[in-house]
Protein backbone atom coordinates (compact mmCIF):
# COMPACT_ATOMS: atom_id res chain seq x y z
CA UNK A 1 0.00 0.00 0.00
CA UNK A 2 2.88 2.33 0.87
CA UNK A 3 4.28 1.62 -2.72
CA UNK A 4 0.90 2.87 -4.26
CA UNK A 5 0.37 6.27 -2.96
CA UNK A 6 3.35 7.86 -5.35
CA UNK A 7 1.85 5.83 -7.95
CA UNK A 8 -1.63 7.37 -7.36
CA UNK A 9 0.37 10.43 -6.96
CA UNK A 10 2.21 10.33 -10.14
CA UNK A 11 -1.23 9.89 -11.88
CA UNK A 12 -2.42 12.57 -10.85
CA UNK A 13 -0.09 14.85 -11.58
CA UNK A 14 0.12 13.55 -15.15
CA UNK A 15 -3.44 13.74 -15.63
CA UNK A 16 -3.02 17.72 -14.89
CA UNK A 17 -3.24 19.89 -18.37
CA UNK A 18 -2.05 23.26 -18.29
CA UNK A 19 -5.68 24.99 -17.98
CA UNK A 20 -6.68 22.01 -15.27
CA UNK A 21 -9.14 20.66 -18.40
CA UNK A 22 -9.24 17.21 -18.27
CA UNK A 23 -7.72 16.04 -21.89
CA UNK A 24 -10.40 15.99 -24.11
CA UNK A 25 -11.32 12.54 -25.79
CA UNK A 26 -10.36 12.85 -29.17
CA UNK A 27 -11.25 10.56 -32.04
CA UNK A 28 -8.04 8.81 -34.10
CA UNK A 29 -9.13 10.80 -37.23
CA UNK A 30 -8.34 14.20 -35.17
CA UNK A 31 -4.47 12.92 -34.46
CA UNK A 32 -4.38 11.89 -38.33
CA UNK A 33 -4.99 15.32 -39.69
CA UNK A 34 -2.93 16.99 -36.99
CA UNK A 35 0.03 14.71 -38.10
CA UNK A 36 -0.15 16.10 -41.19
CA UNK A 37 0.10 19.78 -39.87
CA UNK A 38 2.92 21.52 -38.07
CA UNK A 39 2.97 22.78 -34.85
CA UNK A 40 3.67 26.35 -35.12
CA UNK A 41 5.76 26.76 -32.08
CA UNK A 42 7.70 23.73 -31.81
CA UNK A 43 10.88 22.38 -33.97
CA UNK A 44 10.14 19.46 -36.57
CA UNK A 45 7.23 18.10 -34.37
CA UNK A 46 3.45 17.87 -35.52
CA UNK A 47 0.53 19.43 -34.37
CA UNK A 48 -0.60 15.55 -33.15
CA UNK A 49 2.52 14.84 -31.61
CA UNK A 50 3.02 17.85 -29.77
CA UNK A 51 1.50 19.32 -26.55
CA UNK A 52 2.06 22.72 -26.69
CA UNK A 53 -0.85 25.18 -26.32
CA UNK A 54 -1.23 26.01 -29.73
CA UNK A 55 -1.24 21.99 -30.49
CA UNK A 56 -3.95 21.42 -28.29
CA UNK A 57 -6.47 23.96 -29.36
CA UNK A 58 -5.73 22.84 -33.26
CA UNK A 59 -6.65 19.19 -32.56
CA UNK A 60 -9.69 20.72 -30.10
CA UNK A 61 -10.75 22.27 -33.45
CA UNK A 62 -10.15 20.32 -35.74
CA UNK A 63 -12.25 18.04 -33.66
CA UNK A 64 -14.82 20.51 -33.97
CA UNK A 65 -14.53 21.12 -37.31
CA UNK A 66 -15.08 17.26 -37.97
CA UNK A 67 -18.27 16.94 -35.87
CA UNK A 68 -19.84 20.21 -38.06
CA UNK A 69 -18.97 17.40 -41.14
CA UNK A 70 -15.83 19.13 -42.49
CA UNK A 71 -13.71 17.02 -44.70
CA UNK A 72 -9.86 16.61 -43.80
CA UNK A 73 -9.16 18.98 -47.15
CA UNK A 74 -11.27 21.50 -45.88
CA UNK A 75 -10.09 21.76 -42.30
CA UNK A 76 -6.33 21.79 -43.88
CA UNK A 77 -7.55 24.43 -45.99
CA UNK A 78 -8.63 26.35 -42.73
CA UNK A 79 -5.20 26.31 -41.57
CA UNK A 80 -3.40 27.14 -44.25
CA UNK A 81 -5.78 30.38 -45.38
CA UNK A 82 -4.39 31.24 -41.77
CA UNK A 83 -0.44 29.95 -41.86
CA UNK A 84 -0.08 29.11 -45.13
CA UNK A 85 1.30 26.67 -47.04
CA UNK A 86 3.84 26.30 -44.54
CA UNK A 87 1.94 24.99 -41.99
CA UNK A 88 1.46 21.17 -44.09
CA UNK A 89 3.77 19.05 -43.05
CA UNK A 90 4.01 18.03 -46.78
CA UNK A 91 4.00 20.59 -49.40
CA UNK A 92 1.66 20.34 -52.15
CA UNK A 93 2.90 18.80 -55.44
CA UNK A 94 3.11 21.55 -57.85
CA UNK A 95 5.69 24.72 -58.96
CA UNK A 96 9.24 25.33 -57.47
CA UNK A 97 7.64 22.50 -54.47
CA UNK A 98 8.60 19.55 -57.21
CA UNK A 99 12.05 20.87 -56.60
CA UNK A 100 11.95 19.58 -52.97
CA UNK A 101 9.76 16.77 -53.91
CA UNK A 102 12.46 15.72 -56.14
CA UNK A 103 15.59 16.85 -54.06
CA UNK A 104 16.68 13.58 -52.56
CA UNK A 105 15.96 11.97 -56.08
CA UNK A 106 18.86 14.51 -57.69
CA UNK A 107 21.01 14.47 -54.67
CA UNK A 108 21.40 10.54 -55.31
CA UNK A 109 22.26 10.91 -58.91
CA UNK A 110 24.71 13.43 -58.10
CA UNK A 111 26.62 11.29 -55.83
CA UNK A 112 26.03 8.57 -58.14
CA UNK A 113 27.35 10.05 -60.74
CA UNK A 114 30.41 11.55 -58.27
CA UNK A 115 30.97 7.71 -57.41
CA UNK A 116 31.47 6.57 -61.16
CA UNK A 117 33.36 8.80 -61.98
CA UNK A 118 35.92 8.27 -58.52
CA UNK A 119 35.47 4.73 -59.25
CA UNK A 120 36.41 5.33 -62.91
CA UNK A 121 39.63 6.87 -61.80
CA UNK A 122 40.18 4.87 -59.41
CA UNK A 123 40.51 2.27 -61.89
CA UNK A 124 42.21 4.06 -64.25
CA UNK A 125 45.10 4.90 -61.89
CA UNK A 126 45.65 1.07 -60.86
CA UNK A 127 45.78 0.24 -64.64
CA UNK A 128 49.01 2.50 -64.87
CA UNK A 129 50.34 1.39 -61.78
CA UNK A 130 50.41 -2.15 -63.66
CA UNK A 131 53.93 -3.15 -65.34
CA UNK A 132 53.66 -4.44 -68.38
CA UNK A 133 56.34 -7.92 -68.97
CA UNK A 134 58.55 -5.56 -70.93
CA UNK A 135 59.05 -3.40 -68.33
CA UNK A 136 59.60 -5.82 -65.47
CA UNK A 137 61.96 -7.93 -67.77
CA UNK A 138 63.51 -5.14 -67.92
CA UNK A 139 63.75 -3.78 -64.56
CA UNK A 140 65.00 -7.96 -63.75
CA UNK A 141 67.88 -7.11 -65.79
CA UNK A 142 68.68 -4.18 -64.58
CA UNK A 143 68.55 -5.40 -61.22
CA UNK A 144 70.76 -8.45 -61.68
CA UNK A 145 72.95 -6.56 -63.59
CA UNK A 146 73.61 -4.83 -60.71
CA UNK B 1 38.69 23.15 -63.33
CA UNK B 2 37.56 21.40 -59.99
CA UNK B 3 39.90 23.73 -58.29
CA UNK B 4 37.44 26.41 -59.87
CA UNK B 5 34.05 24.81 -58.90
CA UNK B 6 35.04 24.61 -55.53
CA UNK B 7 36.89 28.77 -55.32
CA UNK B 8 33.65 29.50 -57.51
CA UNK B 9 31.31 28.10 -54.43
CA UNK B 10 32.80 30.57 -52.12
CA UNK B 11 30.77 33.73 -53.32
CA UNK B 12 27.86 31.78 -53.56
CA UNK B 13 28.20 30.92 -49.77
CA UNK B 14 28.97 33.97 -49.14
CA UNK B 15 25.77 35.83 -50.79
CA UNK B 16 23.57 33.47 -49.59
CA UNK B 17 25.27 34.37 -45.78
CA UNK B 18 24.69 38.10 -46.38
CA UNK B 19 21.12 37.35 -48.03
CA UNK B 20 20.20 35.71 -44.70
CA UNK B 21 21.79 38.01 -42.42
CA UNK B 22 20.06 41.45 -44.23
CA UNK B 23 16.75 39.22 -43.42
CA UNK B 24 14.66 40.93 -40.48
CA UNK B 25 13.21 38.02 -38.46
CA UNK B 26 11.01 40.20 -36.88
CA UNK B 27 9.42 41.13 -40.49
CA UNK B 28 7.68 37.56 -40.08
CA UNK B 29 5.00 38.01 -43.58
CA UNK B 30 1.48 36.79 -42.44
CA UNK B 31 -0.78 35.34 -45.70
CA UNK B 32 -3.49 37.80 -43.89
CA UNK B 33 -1.42 40.94 -45.41
CA UNK B 34 -3.56 42.40 -47.30
CA UNK B 35 -6.90 40.44 -46.44
CA UNK B 36 -9.44 41.49 -44.10
CA UNK B 37 -8.98 41.22 -40.24
CA UNK B 38 -10.61 37.89 -38.54
CA UNK B 39 -12.94 39.08 -36.69
CA UNK B 40 -13.25 37.77 -33.18
CA UNK B 41 -14.97 37.95 -29.68
CA UNK B 42 -13.56 38.07 -26.43
CA UNK B 43 -14.13 38.66 -23.00
CA UNK B 44 -12.25 41.61 -21.32
CA UNK B 45 -10.06 41.26 -18.38
CA UNK B 46 -11.94 42.64 -15.30
CA UNK B 47 -9.73 46.05 -15.25
CA UNK B 48 -10.90 47.24 -18.42
CA UNK B 49 -14.72 46.07 -18.32
CA UNK B 50 -16.13 49.40 -16.82
CA UNK B 51 -14.89 51.60 -19.95
CA UNK B 52 -15.20 48.72 -22.65
CA UNK B 53 -18.11 46.30 -21.35
CA UNK B 54 -17.91 42.83 -20.89
CA UNK B 55 -17.03 42.00 -23.63
CA UNK B 56 -14.93 42.69 -27.30
CA UNK B 57 -15.59 42.85 -30.60
CA UNK B 58 -13.23 43.42 -33.06
CA UNK B 59 -16.04 44.45 -35.87
CA UNK B 60 -17.22 46.48 -33.66
CA UNK B 61 -14.15 48.81 -33.72
CA UNK B 62 -13.96 49.31 -37.44
CA UNK B 63 -13.05 53.25 -38.96
CA UNK B 64 -9.83 53.39 -36.86
CA UNK B 65 -6.80 51.40 -37.33
CA UNK B 66 -6.02 48.94 -34.79
CA UNK B 67 -2.79 47.66 -33.42
CA UNK B 68 -3.54 43.95 -32.28
CA UNK B 69 -0.69 42.90 -30.14
CA UNK B 70 -0.75 38.90 -28.69
CA UNK B 71 1.16 38.33 -25.36
CA UNK B 72 0.99 36.24 -21.97
CA UNK B 73 2.71 36.60 -18.66
CA UNK B 74 4.98 33.69 -19.41
CA UNK B 75 6.80 35.32 -22.36
CA UNK B 76 9.94 36.51 -20.80
CA UNK B 77 11.57 38.63 -21.65
CA UNK B 78 10.06 39.61 -25.14
CA UNK B 79 6.91 40.64 -24.08
CA UNK B 80 8.03 42.30 -20.81
CA UNK B 81 10.23 44.67 -22.83
CA UNK B 82 7.78 45.53 -25.17
CA UNK B 83 5.07 46.40 -22.69
CA UNK B 84 5.98 49.74 -21.65
CA UNK B 85 6.81 50.43 -25.41
CA UNK B 86 2.93 49.37 -26.33
CA UNK B 87 1.83 51.58 -23.67
CA UNK B 88 3.87 54.51 -24.85
CA UNK B 89 2.05 54.29 -28.21
CA UNK B 90 -0.97 54.15 -26.91
CA UNK B 91 -0.71 57.04 -24.63
CA UNK B 92 0.21 58.98 -27.90
CA UNK B 93 -1.77 57.54 -30.33
CA UNK B 94 -5.04 56.54 -28.47
CA UNK B 95 -7.07 59.53 -30.11
CA UNK B 96 -5.88 57.81 -33.45
CA UNK B 97 -5.21 54.12 -33.22
CA UNK B 98 -7.29 51.90 -31.02
CA UNK B 99 -4.77 48.94 -29.69
CA UNK B 100 -6.31 45.68 -28.32
CA UNK B 101 -4.48 43.07 -26.24
CA UNK B 102 -5.09 39.68 -26.48
CA UNK B 103 -3.78 37.62 -23.48
CA UNK B 104 -2.95 34.22 -25.11
CA UNK B 105 -2.94 30.76 -23.20
CA UNK B 106 -2.31 32.48 -20.07
CA UNK B 107 -3.96 31.93 -16.19
CA UNK B 108 -5.72 35.09 -15.42
CA UNK B 109 -4.22 36.16 -11.63
CA UNK B 110 -0.91 36.06 -13.64
CA UNK B 111 -1.87 38.50 -16.80
CA UNK B 112 -3.96 40.10 -13.97
CA UNK B 113 -0.23 40.45 -12.50
CA UNK B 114 1.62 41.65 -16.07
CA UNK B 115 -1.08 44.44 -16.42
CA UNK B 116 -0.55 45.57 -13.11
CA UNK B 117 3.23 45.42 -13.33
CA UNK B 118 3.37 48.10 -16.60
CA UNK B 119 -0.12 49.54 -15.48
CA UNK B 120 -1.47 49.05 -19.13
CA UNK B 121 -4.19 50.99 -19.43
CA UNK B 122 -5.35 49.81 -23.48
CA UNK B 123 -7.88 47.10 -23.20
CA UNK B 124 -6.58 43.95 -22.92
CA UNK B 125 -9.07 40.64 -23.69
CA UNK B 126 -8.54 37.06 -22.40
CA UNK B 127 -7.92 33.91 -24.50
CA UNK B 128 -6.57 31.34 -22.47
CA UNK B 129 -6.89 28.41 -25.36
CA UNK B 130 -5.38 31.18 -27.86
CA UNK B 131 -8.08 30.47 -30.06
CA UNK B 132 -7.98 33.70 -31.94
CA UNK B 133 -3.96 33.49 -32.35
CA UNK B 134 -4.88 30.60 -34.52
CA UNK B 135 -6.90 32.62 -36.45
CA UNK B 136 -4.29 35.19 -37.09
CA UNK B 137 -1.84 32.61 -38.01
CA UNK B 138 0.36 33.36 -34.64
CA UNK B 139 3.21 31.51 -34.29
CA UNK B 140 4.17 32.56 -30.91
CA UNK B 141 3.86 35.41 -28.53
CA UNK B 142 4.41 38.29 -28.76
CA UNK B 143 2.97 39.22 -32.27
CA UNK B 144 1.72 42.96 -33.15
CA UNK B 145 -0.65 43.03 -35.94
CA UNK B 146 -1.64 46.71 -37.84
CA UNK B 147 -4.84 46.51 -38.73
CA UNK B 148 -6.00 49.43 -40.85
CA UNK B 149 -9.22 51.70 -41.00
CA UNK B 150 -11.18 49.54 -43.46
CA UNK B 151 -10.26 46.85 -41.27
CA UNK B 152 -7.42 44.99 -43.52
CA UNK B 153 -4.50 43.43 -41.87
CA UNK B 154 -1.18 45.96 -43.32
CA UNK B 155 1.71 44.42 -41.42
CA UNK B 156 2.60 41.61 -38.61
CA UNK B 157 5.51 42.02 -36.44
CA UNK B 158 6.68 39.07 -34.76
CA UNK B 159 8.62 39.47 -31.39
CA UNK B 160 8.98 42.39 -28.50
CA UNK B 161 8.38 45.78 -30.97
CA UNK B 162 10.59 48.88 -30.42
CA UNK B 163 9.26 52.03 -30.27
CA UNK B 164 10.87 53.27 -33.82
CA UNK B 165 9.27 50.29 -35.44
CA UNK B 166 5.69 50.72 -33.55
CA UNK B 167 5.53 54.54 -34.14
CA UNK B 168 6.40 53.73 -38.26
CA UNK B 169 4.19 50.70 -38.54
CA UNK B 170 1.33 53.11 -37.20
CA UNK B 171 2.23 55.94 -39.84
CA UNK B 172 1.72 53.51 -42.51
CA UNK B 173 -1.78 52.14 -40.83
CA UNK B 174 -3.49 55.94 -39.80
CA UNK B 175 -5.76 57.29 -42.69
Amino acid sequence: MRLLWPLVFFAFAFAQTPTGEPPPDLPPEVFRIASELRCPVCQGESAAESNAGVSQEMRRQIAEMLRQGKSAEEIKRYFVERYGEWILYAPPKRGINWLLWLAPLIGLLVFGFGFWRYLAEAGRREAELELSDEELKALERRLEGE
Amino acid sequence: MRRWVYFSLVPVLGALFWWGMQRDPGELKSVLVGKPAPDFELSLLPPYRAEWGERFRLSEHRGKPVVLNFWASWCYPACYEEAPILEAGWRRFRDRVLFFGVNTQDREADALEFIAQFNLTFPHGYDPRGKVGIDYGMYGVPETFFIDAEGRVRYRHAGAITAAELEKRIREVLP
